[in-house]
């Protein structure tokens, strides 16, 4: 179904931005799920710091200024960890 | 037994410099050998490789690392290698080591991997020359594997890689991307030579757990799924 607003399917606006999170040197993240809904643009996925979260605002932003960019990406865990696993 | 501690996908850079290092305080009480399974920086530059080698530094157990796409991604693989090797990383990529560890002996070899799928939904060597190269850069390294794996003379015999050699620890990550993720051939070569464990990374969407067509036990340890600076994992000689 096309976007009514610019005619444009969501999935392609979707890989435009995914693409430039992976390619864009501010960013150079490869795992994050972009979904487009309408007029908003939804970001999923984990990064190593919290600058990587907000890198990629900026980066999805600049690319698709006219949508709004939600950004529900985890900053990764980096604690001791739990019990070992034993392999037998 | 010996304690293996082992993460990937740290992607450091100048702003996580000591991000880890809390946890890294207490890792001899832990482990008795730290794995890095590649995706160590962001970009693959001497300067981020200089963070990640000020972050392994004096950890208190041998460091062993293979790189990782990122890694690859500035082109300066023999200056980033340099970098991590003068902090204390051995950096290994097609060849391997062994550790005594109290009074056995852990071999671990070590390779980057590559992509092409999985047995039955893979690619092959056939048509642009662009798909031979791609194919032949996974044969090419399976190989590497097994033969450095196959030279160990040890106890205990790991294969440390950043690409899976198994779809089981890919769980969770979208299906139409799985043959960028691993290749069967790294599954072929861990089972053809004695190993005990394979440790992988790579798959920050993935499920921790897998076994090989031959049965050996597969980790992902991406950091996004072990969700924390490293694990343990105890193998018993």
């Amino acid at each position: 179904m096309l976007n009514p607003g610019n005619g444009e399917a969501p999935e392609y606006v979707a890989a435009r931005i995914r693409r430039a999170l992976a390619e864009d040197p501010r960013t150079a993240e490869l795992g994050i799920q972009v979904t487009v809904k309408g007029e908003h643009v939804y970001l999923c996925g984990s990064v190593a710091s919290q600058h990587c979260k907000e890198e990629l605002d900026r980066v999805a932003h600049e690319k698709e200024p006219t949508l709004t960019v939600h950004n529900d990406v985890d900053v990764v865990e980096a604690g001791e960890p739990g019990e070992p696993e034993v392999l037998r | 037994m010996i304690r293996i501690a082992a993460v990937g996908d740290v992607h450091l850079g100048p702003d996580a410099q000591g991000r880890l290092r809390p946890a890294l305080e207490h890792l001899p009480e832990h482990a008795d050998v730290l794995l890095l399974a590649g995706d160590l920086t962001r970009h693959g530059t001497p300067e981020e490789a200089r963070v990640v080698a000020t972050e392994f530094q004096d950890v208190g157990v041998p460091v062993l690392a293979v790189l990782g796409n990122h890694d690859h991604h500035g082109d300066a693989v023999p200056e980033v290698t340099e970098v991590l090797t003068e902090g204390g990383i051995q950096v290994l990529e097609g060849d391997g080591v062994v550790l005594p560890i109290d009074g056995h002996r852990l071999g671990v070899a070590g390779v980057k991997g590559f992509g092409g799928g999985f047995e039955g939904r893979c690619a092959s060597a056939f048509g642009e020359p662009e798909m031979k190269a791609f194919v032949g850069h996974t044969i090419e390294i399976a190989g590497k594997l097994q033969s450095a794996l196959e030279s160990l003379s040890c106890d205990i015999r790991v294969a440390l890689m950043h690409y899976s050699p198994v779809p089981d620890t890919l769980h969770g990550e979208p299906l139409e991307i799985y043959p960028f993720l691993g290749a069967y051939q790294l599954g072929e070569a861990v089972d053809a030579s004695g190993t005990h464990l394979a440790v992988h990374g790579h798959a920050h969407a993935g499920c921790e757990r897998g076994v090989t067509p031959g049965g050996v036990r597969v980790r992902n340890v991406a950091q996004p799924v072990i969700r924390s600076a490293f694990t343990v994992y105890c193998v018993e000689p």
